[in-house]
C-alpha cells in the first residue's frame, strides 16, 4: 500500500512513463560495471532540475535512500541501491545547454555522454579532455561523482581539472550553485570538494566544463618488449628524462593476446608486452618528440617501435585498449579489475609483485596500466560460480592493493571506492582521517539519504577489519564486466 | 577583542608544557613581529610537529581562544580584521621537505617550509613547482591563500597540482586528503577544500605535489597593442592558435611603471595620473612559451609582427619575477592601494577591464593591472591619485562600483586595502557559490570558530 502511494506521489512529479517499479523493469538497475547488486524499489527518469528537487524531498519525506545513476558504467558500485529506495537515472537529462567558445566552456545536463560531448564540440575545433575507456556509454554526471581519469589524463588531468561550476541537488532537496564559467572563485572550492564524491554530497544537475582546443598534431607510437619489466623501465625513464607525453599505456603479453583475438589492433602476437605511447602538440614538437622517444624505448629494450601512419592505424591501436576490458570478458566467465595506483619509480617491482599473487593463489592475471601515471589496472580472473576460486581472487586483490598502499600509493586511481573498497579505506587512512571526512559528509548528508553506505566505512568495519582471521565484507563485492 | 580568560602568562604556561619552552614566545617585543592587522597576540607558538600542533588546536579549541595559523606573514593582511588573537600558531619550526621522488617528479612538504626553497630543491633535479608566490611565503600560506601567479596560465592553479593535504582540525583531529601518488580518487578531495579556504577550516601541516619537467628554455613575446580591445583580440587568437604557452600576461599602461627592473629612489618620482594623461599609451601581452629551438622557433613565427620585444635568459627570469610580485611592488611604492583579485569567465575579460577603469577614476583611483589574460584572472590595483587621494569611505563605494559591472560569476576580493577602510565594505564581495554550504563545511571542522575568527566570507 504504502509503495503503491509512492509511485505515484514519483509519478506526479516526473509523469507516469518515467517511473518503473516493476520487478522484471527494476532488475535491470540491480548492478553496475561491478558484479555487485542490489535492487531499487524505483527506477525515476527526472526531467530537470526542478523534479530532482521534488523527488529528493519525497525521498526525505517517506524515508527512502536516492541513489544517482548515468549510463551504469561505474566499476566499483556507487550507482548500485544498496539499501534499496530510489534510482535516480539522468538518461532524460542528456542535453548539452550551451557551447561557449569564447570562454572556452561548455554547460551541459548529468546524462550527457562523454564522447556526445567532444563530438559536439569536435566542429568548433575543441573536445572534453577527461576520456575514460567507457566513454562512449559513461556520462558527464557519472564523470563528475567518480571523477574519472582516462588514458589521456596524464597530460591534461582528470575530470576535476575540467569543471568549473556545478549546479546541485542536496540531499534536503535544496538547489544549489558552487562555481561558475569563472576559473576561481571568492570562498571554498565546493565545486572541487563535490566531484568525486561519488554521489554522497549532492546531485550534480548542470556541470560547466572547460573546453580544450584539439591539438594540431598527434603522433601514436606502439613500442613493443619481449620482457615486460624493459617496458616498465622504459615508463622509468620517459618520467625522469621529463618527457610529457599526452598518454603512456601498457598491456602485458597475456592481456594484449586476448586483446588481439578479439579486435585486431595490431600488438604482435609473440611480445612480452606493448606500450601505447601518444604525443600532441605543434607538428614539428610531435615529430622531434616521436624520435626522442623511440630511441629512449630503444635504449631501454624495445625490439620494435612502430608509429601509426594514418589515423584509420592509430584508433585501432587505441580500440584495443580501449576494449580490452571487453576482450577479457569473452574468455573469461568473471574478472576483478583492481585500480590501484603506485609511484612510477615502482612499477617493476610492482609487476614483479602482481606476478607472484598471481602464482600464490593461482590465478591468471593480466596486466593493463595507465602506465604514465602509475595507476594499475591488474586483470584477475575466476569463475564466479566457483566459491574458492573467488575467495582466491578477493584475497589476491587484496593482497596487490596493500601492496600499493605500502610503497606509498592509492587503492583507487579512477574507478572510486564505492561500495567494493570500503574496507580499505581503513588502512589507506587513520580512523581521524575518516573521522574528519565523515564529518564532513554527516555535515552535508545529515540522514544518508543520498547513496548510503558508500565511500567511508561504517566506524565499526575498521575495528573488524584489522581484527585477524575476521573479515569485514559482508558479501563478496566484486568488480567484473560479463554484460559487457 | 581577546577571548582569552586567563592572564598572558596563563596562556603562555598551558602551552608551554605541551610544546616545551622553545616553542612558545610570550615576550612581549617578539609578539609585535606577529601582529595581525594591528592585533598583537596573547602567544605564539611555534609547534615542531603535527602532532604538537593538535594538541595546541585541542587545547584552544576547549578554552575557545581564537587562533592565527602564521606562515610566512605575507598575506595576513587579506580579509576582514580579526576579532582577537589569542593565538599565533607558527609554522616556521616545519620546514623540512619529507620525501622528495625525482624519479615520479612528486614532493611532500612540510607546510613552514618556503616556496623558494622547495623550488630551489626542485631546480636542482631541473624540475618546476609551478606555485608563485612572495619571497618570504611558505608552502602552507600558499596553499591557505590560494595563491598563483603567471605559470597558472600553463601549468594550472595550486587545485591542479596539489595532490596530497595534512591538516588539523580546529579541535585537533588530524585531516587528510589524497596522498603521494599523481592520480587517485580514494575518500573526499580535501585539498580543493583546504586550498584557499584562508584557514579558517584548520591548519594545514603538509602537502604533497606533483612536479614538472623545467623547461629546457623558455621565450618571452612581449606583443603591444594601442587599445584594450585590440590586446583582447589578440588574445582570443592565442586561444584558437596552436601554440600552448605557459605564460600569456595581460600588462595594462598603467602596470608597466611597477615592472620597471630599477625601483626609484623617491617614490613620488612618478605619480600614476601620468599614466592617464600621457601621450601613448600602451595595452601588452606577454607570451612566455617553452620548449625545444623547433618549439620555439615555429611559435615565434606563428606570433609573427605582433612582437615588439624579445626578453631572454636573465632579463626573462627577472621580468616574470617582477609580473609575480606585482602586487607587492604596487604595495611598497603607494601607501594606500586597494588591490583586488579578479576572477572572471575568460571572454569577458575586456568587459571587466573597462569596469575596473571606470570605476576607479569615478573614486579618484588609477587602475593598474596585469593578469593571465587566457584565464580571465587579474590583479587589479586601484591606486589613490596623489593630488586628490580618496576618503575612507571612496573605497568602499569604488569597490562595489567595480563589482556591480561585473557577472554573476565572477569574484572580486580585495587583497589589500587600508585597514580603516575594511569597516565600511565587504572585502570578500560576492561569489557565485553557495554560502550556506560553505558555512556548514566551516562548522563541521571549527565548530567553535576558533580558527582567524572574523577573516574569511563565512566565520
Amino acid at each position: 500500500m504504502f509503495s503503491f502511494g509512492t509511485a505515484n506521489k514519483l509519478r506526479k512529479i516526473v509523469g507516469s512513463d518515467a517511473v518503473l517499479d516493476r520487478p522484471e523493469d527494476l532488475m535491470l538497475y540491480e548492478y553496475d560495471g561491478s558484479l555487485a547488486r542490489g535492487a531499487p524499489r524505483y527506477v525515476v527518469f527526472p526531467q530537470n532540475t526542478q523534479q530532482v528537487s521534488e523527488i529528493v524531498k519525497l525521498a526525505n519525506r517517506e524515508g527512502l535512500a536516492i541513489v544517482p545513476r548515468g549510463a551504469g558504467t561505474g566499476l566499483s558500485g556507487g550507482s548500485i541501491a544498496r539499501t534499496g529506495g530510489i534510482i535516480l537515472a539522468f538518461a532524460r537529462m542528456n542535453r548539452i545547454l550551451e557551447i561557449d567558445v569564447p570562454n572556452l566552456r561548455a554547460t551541459v545536463q548529468p546524462g550527457v555522454v562523454n564522447l556526445d560531448l567532444s563530438t559536439a564540440l569536435t566542429p568548433h575545433g575543441f573536445y572534453f579532455a577527461p576520456d575514460p575507456s567507457s566513454q562512449k556509454a559513461c556520462t558527464i554526471g557519472g564523470n563528475v561523482a567518480e571523477n574519472s581519469g582516462g588514458p589521456h589524463t596524464l597530460a591534461l588531468g582528470v575530470t576535476v581539472n575540467h569543471i568549473t561550476g556545478l549546479e546541485v541537488v542536496l540531499p534536503d532537496g535544496r538547489i544549489a550553485q558552487l562555481g561558475g564559467k569563472a576559473g576561481a572563485a571568492a570562498g571554498y572550492d565546493l565545486t572541487g570538494f563535490f566531484v568525486g564524491s561519488e554521489g554522497t554530497l549532492g546531485i550534480a544537475t548542470a556541470i560547466t566544463v572547460k573546453i580544450t582546443r584539439l591539438p594540431e598534431a598527434v603522433a601514436t607510437l606502439l613500442a613493443i618488449y619481449n620482457d615486460v619489466q624493459d617496458a616498465a623501465n622504459t615508463v622509468v625513464a620517459l618520467t625522469t628524462e621529463g618527457i610529457t607525453p599526452a598518454a603512456i599505456e601498457m598491456l602485458d603479453g597475456w592481456t594484449l593476446r586476448a586483446v588481439e583475438a578479439a579486435v585486431h589492433a595490431g600488438y604482435p602476437l609473440d611480445s612480452a608486452s606493448v606500450l601505447l605511447i601518444e604525443l600532441e602538440g605543434l607538428r614539428e614538437v610531435v615529430d622531434e618528440q616521436a624520435e626522442i622517444v623511440s630511441q629512449l624505448c630503444g635504449r631501454t629494450g624495445a625490439r620494435e617501435v612502430k608509429r601509426a601512419r594514418d589515423d584509420h592505424e592509430r584508433q585501432l591501436l587505441w580500440k584495443g585498449r580501449k576494449t580490452a576490458f571487453g576482450a577479457i570478458g569473452r574468455i573469461s566467465p568473471s574478472y576483478y579489475v583492481q585500480d590501484g595506483v603506485i609511484p612510477r619509480t615502482r612499477i617493476p617491482e610492482t609487476l614483479r609483485k602482481i606476478e607472484e599473487v598471481g602464482k600464490k593463489y593461482s590465478l591468471t592475471i593480466g596486466n593493463i596500466f595507465h602506465a604514465g601515471d602509475g595507476n594499475l589496472h591488474p586483470l584477475i580472473l575466476f569463475d564466479a560460480r566457483n566459491e574458492d576460486e573467488t575467495r582466491r581472487t578477493l584475497d589476491a586483490g587484496r593482497e596487490i592493493l596493500e601492496f600499493c598502499i605500502g610503497v606509498g600509493g592509492s587503492i583507487t586511481g579512477e574507478h572510486g571506492v564505492g561500495m567494493e573498497k570500503q574496507d580499505l579505506m581503513c588502512t589507506l587512512f587513520s580512523d581521524s582521517e575518516l573521522e574528519v571526512m565523515r564529518r564532513l559528509r554527516n555535515t552535508v548528508n545529515p540522514d544518508s539519504v543520498l547513496n548510503p553506505q558508500k565511500i567511508l566505512p561504517g566506524a565499526r568495519t575498521c575495528r573488524e577489519a584489522i581484527a585477524p582471521g575476521h573479515s569485514s565484507v559482508e558479501a563478496p563485492v566484486l568488480a567484473g564486466a560479463e554484460q559487457r | 577583542m581577546s577571548q582569552a580568560t586567563g592572564t598572558q602568562g596563563d596562556i603562555a604556561l598551558r602551552f608551554e608544557r605541551l610544546l616545551g619552552s622553545a616553542g612558545v614566545i610570550a615576550d612581549p617585543e617578539l609578539l609585535q613581529k606577529y601582529s595581525i592587522d594591528g592585533h598583537i597576540p596573547e602567544t605564539v607558538l611555534q609547534p615542531t610537529s603535527a602532532e604538537q600542533i593538535a594538541a595546541a588546536l585541542k587545547v584552544a579549541n576547549e578554552e575557545n581562544w581564537s587562533v592565527a595559523p602564521f606562515g610566512g606573514g605575507t598575506r595576513q593582511h587579506v580579509g576582514h580584521s580579526l576579532q582577537g588573537v589569542d593565538v599565533v600558531l607558527s609554522t616556521e619550526r616545519l620546514d623540512q621537505i619529507e620525501a622528495y621522488d625525482p624519479g615520479d617528479l612528486t614532493i611532500s612538504i612540510q607546510a613552514g617550509a618556503t616556496v623558494s626553497s622547495v623550488r630551489a630543491a626542485c631546480a636542482q633535479h631541473r624540475q618546476l613547482l609551478p606555485m608563485e608566490t612572495f619571497p618570504a611565503s611558505t608552502i602552507g600560506g600558499a596553499l591557505a591563500t590560494a595563491s598563483s601567479g603567471p605559470l597558472r596560465a600553463g601549468f594550472g592553479g595550486l587545485r591542479d597540482f596539489c595532490i596530497g593535504i595534512s591538516f588539523i582540525t580546529a579541535d585537533g583531529l588530524s585531516g587528510r586528503g589524497g596522498g603521494r601518488v599523481v592520480k587517485n580518487v580514494a575518500g573526499y578531495d580535501l585539498m580543493k577544500l583546504m586550498i584557499g579556504s584562508f584557514g579558517t577550516l584548520g591548519v594545514i601541516t603538509s602537502a604533497n605535489f606533483k612536479l614538472f619537467p623545467l623547461a629546457q628554455q623558455t621565450l618571452t613575446c612581449v606583443c603591444q597593442f594601442e587599445t584594450l580591445g585590440k590586446a583582447f583580440r589578440f588574445r582570443d587568437w592565442l586561444l584558437k592558435s596552436p601554440l600552448s604557452p605557459i605564460c600569456a600576461e595581460f600588462i595594462g599602461p598603467e602596470a608597466a611603471e611597477y615592472l620597471k627592473d630599477a625601483e626609484p629612489r623617491d617614490p613620488d618620482e612618478w605619480s600614476p595620473e601620468t599614466g592617464v594623461t600621457g601621450e601613448k599609451r600602451v595595452w601588452q601581452i606577454a607570451v612566455r612559451v617553452a620548449g625545444s629551438d623547433h618549439a620555439l622557433a615555429r611559435s615565434r613565427s606563428e606570433l609573427g609582427s605582433q612582437v615588439a620585444q624579445e626578453i631572454k635568459r636573465q632579463d626573462e627570469v627577472d621580468f616574470w619575477n617582477r609580473l609575480a610580485n606585482f602586487e607587492q611592488r604596487l604595495t611598497s611604492r603607494h601607501h594606500n592601494p586597494m588591490i583586488f583579485q579578479l576572477e572572471v569567465p575568460p571572454a569577458e575579460s575586456e568587459k571587466a577591464l573597462t569596469a575596473a577603469h571606470e570605476s576607479a577614476s569615478e573614486y579618484n583611483f588609477v587602475a593598474a593591472i596585469v593578469g593571465r589574460a587566457t584565464l580571465g584572472s587579474f590583479v587589479v590595483g586601484f591606486i589613490p591619485l596623489a593630488i586628490d587621494p580618496p576618503a575612507v569611505t571612496q573605497f568602499a563605494g569604488a569597490a562595489s562600483a567595480f563589482r556591480g559591472r561585473l557577472s554573476n560569476d565572477s569574484s572580486a576580493v580585495v587583497l589589500r586595502c587600508p585597514r580603516e577602510a575594511k569597516q565600511h565594505f565587504d572585502v570578500w564581495g560576492s561569489t557565485p557559490t553557495d554560502i550556506a554550504l560553505m558555512q556548514k563545511v566551516k562548522r563541521a571542522l571549527d565548530p567553535k570558530g576558533i580558527l582567524n575568527r572574523g577573516r574569511f566570507l563565512v566565520g
